[in-house]
């Protein structure tokens, strides 16, 4: 006897429940109650059951419990899990090549190639020898304390992700300040990746792709850091000045020309901006994407939690840092000199 | 080449709201503006504007803010699409072209100027100026000559290669003219162009634009809420109130023969001496016979003349046009201009 009996009965379902009457396995809550026999009606109005599923099926057996959701949603992904692959899988293979291309380059030139060229770059976008000296220092420091492999697997997967994220994000920002529609379509999906636990992307996706695949954890990335560079860049142009904008037409522009003439430039800040976020995400969850083996300095935080080594977690959670102060200052600075030839 | 029509706007009405096309009927029965705004929640923007914008003239359409006066000028380039009425330039009906014919009207038959310049910030003002032709396809190299012909002539000699941040209100302002010239358009239309500039920059701007025209003969449309700006400007005066056309004519002959008691509040406050000119007050005749203190132009205003006469009314003084004679004026005449004019006393001083 539970609490709902009387309103099945009341609406006549008494048989279709009888009917749905079966000893499918039990969960643990069912036994304790079982055994505690107080399956019994509630005894004041305080103790009145919010009428769940669980507390539904106690009344009528053919009544789905909560558990039966979750179960029914596993299988209808797994269901469809070998067809998505067969789609998914070729889609993202280049992914897969870009990533071990990235690890593989990194690691097999030599240091004495790569820390010039990384160098090199710094002072192309920056014109700051301060920030080359700094970021001369922090990676000569990673190297020293033989922390340089590991810096530059975080590094390679960093660049793969974020260039793929500028890849998909811009044109997809730019639709978005197109079309309201795909504004409206979009948001929600932004609004759910941004806010979904890092981890959770992790779980589909292990259903999905092979875990010594490398292209699991990219995706993972991709998706968490995709979000920033979308929204700014449709921000950005829809910021962009009207009176622009209106001259652009007035003198006849063509859509295209509007938008490689003005908009996109004019966008460009806010644009980099997303770009400075996006790179800055990439970092966080290339840490956390180490639980699906993502190589890097994350393995050996991983490595600190699992095997209690206080100063490996403490060594690599430095390098961590201080790999994302170089790519913060950097990209920051690179804003600031887009910024500096157009303000007006 | 002169008194033609360029452009002719017919019945335009324009009404801003979800169903235009219904308030439109409301609007064509008499309903004001209020009372649509209330009662049907459109709002009227033009009504039943009739206006011929004469080839080679600067026509002026001048109104307060909200009268609809940069609405008007949006629709001649079809920034803005009216809700009924035609725009024809050059006897063919603007708002039949398509888009790609109406792109070409852009690029070749008009320019603009807009209020706060609009210039590119990310581009030089070489770029700038010659944006009408990258746009049609030109690199920087084809454009260059004329670009730097054109930024010379508004004086910016030497400015090339600056961004218009590093520049003043005023120099942006010359590169958005010279932006309109080095298209090289017959119809140039001006937004409130020179309204954001302080008035000493403002006057100059307006000398350049006059001297430009002197040379130049384009049709401009110039809109401005300033009334002096209007009356130095303008061949062609159209005041609109509330989105209707008050009065248009000749400046000087709506400053002697205001219709509306809008525009007398409007006139009242201004420096007549410095508006009027002696054509439109001066006796026409080519008889050299009396004794004249002197000779003026017809272009001068009343002001030089009041200076030169020395305050003295009896002097009578001889007015010419490219060295000959074309009439006189008396300075009792010109006193009698200068009394301000209320709306019901046609006071016509045409000799």
């Amino acid at each position: 006897m539970a609490t709902y009996d009387s309103l099945f009965s009341a609406l006549g379902l008494k048989e279709w429940c009888a009917e749905g009457k079966q000893d499918g396995p039990m969960s643990m809550a069912d036994l304790l109650a079982k055994a505690k026999g107080d399956n019994a009606e509630p005894e004041s109005l305080w103790d009145f059951p919010f009428p769940s599923m669980d507390v539904l099926n106690d009344s009528c057996a053919a009544f789905p419990q909560s558990r039966e959701l979750t179960k029914g949603l596993e299988q209808g992904f797994l269901a469809v899990k070998d067809n998505l692959s067969l789609v998914l899988d070729p889609m993202t293979q280049p992914l897969s090549w870009a990533l071990d291309g990235a690890l593989y380059g990194m690691l097999t030139v030599p240091w004495w190639i790569i820390i010039p060229i990384m160098l090199a770059i710094v002072f192309l976008v920056t014109r700051s020898w301060k920030l080359v000296t700094f970021v001369a220092v922090s990676i000569c420091l990673l190297a020293f304390i033989d922390y340089y492999e590991y810096a530059m697997q975080t590094l390679a997967i960093i660049f793969v992700c974020a260039f793929l994220c500028v890849l998909l994000g811009v044109p997809i920002g730019i639709a978005m300040s197109r079309s309201d529609t795909m504004q409206r379509l979009t948001i929600p999906i932004l609004d759910m990746l941004q806010t979904l636990p890092p981890f959770v992307y992790l779980i589909p996706l292990i259903f999905l792709f092979s875990v010594t695949e490398s292209k699991l954890y990219g995706i993972a990335i991709i998706l968490y850091a995709i979000v920033p560079v979308v929204r700014l860049t449709n921000l950005g142009i829809r910021l962009v000045d009207k009176d622009v904008i209106e001259a652009a037409d007035a003198f006849g522009m063509t859509p295209r020309q509007k938008l490689f003439k003005v908009q996109i430039p004019l966008a460009l800040p806010n644009i980099m901006a997303g770009v400075n976020q996006t790179i800055m995400m990439s970092l966080a969850m290339v840490v956390i994407a180490s639980l699906v083996s993502a190589p890097g300095l994350g393995v050996l935080v991983l490595r600190g939690i699992r095997n209690l080594e206080l100063g490996v977690g403490l060594v690599s959670g430095l390098g961590i840092v201080i790999l994302a102060v170089i790519l913060d200052r950097v990209t920051k600075a690179s804003l600031a000199r887009i910024n500096a030839s157009q303000n007006q | 080449m002169a008194n033609d029509i360029k452009i002719s706007i017919k019945n335009l009405y324009k009404i801003f709201g979800p169903t235009p096309d219904v308030a439109l009927e409301y609007v064509k029965r008499g309903m004001n503006k209020a009372d649509l705004l209330d009662k049907q929640n459109h709002v009227l923007g033009l009504r039943d504007i009739n206006v011929d914008i004469l080839d080679g003239k600067i026509t002026v359409i001048m109104g307060l803010s909200g009268s609809g006066k940069s609405t008007l000028i949006r629709h001649l380039n079809r920034l803005i699409e009216p809700t009924a009425g035609e725009i024809r330039l050059d006897g063919k009906d603007v708002l039949e072209l398509n888009e790609e014919q109406l792109r070409q009207l852009r690029r070749e038959q008009m320019s603009m100027v807009f209020q706060k310049f609009a210039l590119l910030p990310h581009k030089t003002v070489l770029e700038n100026a010659g944006m009408a032709l990258n746009i049609r396809g030109s690199e920087v190299a084809d454009f260059e000559q004329e670009a730097v012909k054109w930024l010379g002539r508004v004086g910016l000699e030497g400015n090339e290669q600056q961004y218009p941040h590093q520049l003043s209100g005023g120099m942006q302002q010359r590169v958005g003219i010279a932006r309109a010239l080095v298209s090289n358009s017959p119809v140039m239309l001006m937004d409130e162009a020179f309204s954001a500039l302080d008035p000493l920059i403002r006057s100059d701007m307006q000398d350049l634009l006059l001297e430009l025209q002197e040379e130049l003969q384009k049709t401009i449309v110039f809109i401005t809420h300033d009334l002096d700006e209007a009356l130095k400007l303008s061949d062609h005066l159209v005041i609109l109130k509330d989105g209707e056309v008050v009065q248009q004519g000749d400046p000087q002959d709506i400053l002697l023969n205001p219709n509306d008691p809008y525009i007398v509040a409007f006139i009242n406050d201004i420096n007549r001496a410095r508006v009027l000119r002696v054509r439109s007050i001066m006796k026409k005749h080519v008889d050299n016979d009396a004794e004249y203190a002197g000779d003026i132009s017809e272009r001068d205003n009343l002001e030089t003349v009041l200076s030169r006469s020395g305050g003295d009314t009896d002097k009578v003084f001889r007015v010419v046009r490219k060295g000959e004679m074309v009439g006189s004026l008396c300075m009792k005449d010109l006193t009698r201009a200068l009394v301000p004019t209320g709306v019901s006393t046609p006071n016509n001083h045409k000799g």
